[in-house]
């Protein structure tokens, strides 16, 4: 039997839950007429690339069929009737790849490589072990209203690191 | 066609060739299969406009480039890859 690729994208208003139970539809549909579903994904609620219906997002779904003609023609023909199916694409293929398509592959791909380094994104600089240029940095500002004729530079260094947490306590 | 780019282009004559020597990225061992799914892939193609790039620039073969083109448009309806972009 043929061979095809149907992708669709669902409303983002509706839940999952409900995109699963359509493409659950969908597929015993196929399965009655008597063809088969060897793949199905979800590639989750996507940002599109321009506007469908009004709305910038979708759920999108992608089966993997093995039906005769007239099955897919079924399918395509319930999907335009759908109120909850903003579009829909059906193409013929030579073969099935095996395993995860490209979408699911590069999901995986990411969600290992965001574990590895989550802790740096985001979130405020965290205070480094090389401690001195921040009391630079603070004693500068600190000294400047102080106008301290003070000789040493040890001195307001050392009296500024107190003053200048306090400072930057204030600032930050 | 070469000697017609050779007599528009100000630069060095010889660049359009050079180019075309490069051989082709989407042929030969471990390339990437040409597939609308794939949007990292066939964004390389893409200018920025996110129009396609021709082959006389990327160096991709004219078969290639074919199933590329057809690839993008698939992507474009599936709203993988914009129509226009700015």
């Amino acid at each position: 039997m043929p061979l095809y690729e149907s992708v669709f994208i669902a409303r983002p208003d509706i839940p999952a839950q409900e995109v699963e139970n359509i493409s659950v539809k969908y597929e015993t549909l196929l399965t009655e007429n008597g063809g088969s579903v060897p793949k199905r994904e979800y590639w989750g609620l996507r940002n599109l690339a321009y506007r469908i219906k009004k709305s910038r997002k979708g759920h999108y779904v992608m089966f993997h069929i093995d039906a005769p003609a007239a099955a897919v023609v079924e399918l395509e023909r319930n999907m335009r009737l759908s109120e909850d199916v903003i579009r829909y694409m059906t193409v013929r293929v030579e073969t099935h790849d095996e395993g995860p398509s490209i979408m699911m592959q590069t999901r995986q791909a990411r969600d290992d490589r965001g574990r590895r380094d989550g802790g740096r994104r985001g979130g405020p600089p965290r205070p480094r072990s090389d401690a001195p240029p921040a009391p630079a940095q603070a004693a500068s500002p600190a000294p400047a209203p102080k106008a301290a004729a003070a000789p040493e530079t040890a001195k307001p260094k050392a009296e500024a690191a107190s003053p200048s947490e306090a400072s930057s306590g204030e600032s930050t | 066609m070469s000697e017609h780019a050779r007599s528009s282009r100000p630069a060095l004559p010889r660049r359009p060739f050079f180019r075309r020597r490069k051989t082709c990225p989407l042929s030969g061992a471990n390339a990437p299969k040409i597939d609308y799914k794939d949007v990292k892939m066939m964004q390389r193609f893409l200018s920025e406009r996110g129009k396609i790039v021709p082959s006389r620039i990327t160096s991709v073969s004219a078969p290639k480039q074919r199933r590329l083109a057809k690839a993008v448009k698939r992507a474009r309806i599936l709203a993988l890859l914009p129509f226009v972009e700015r």
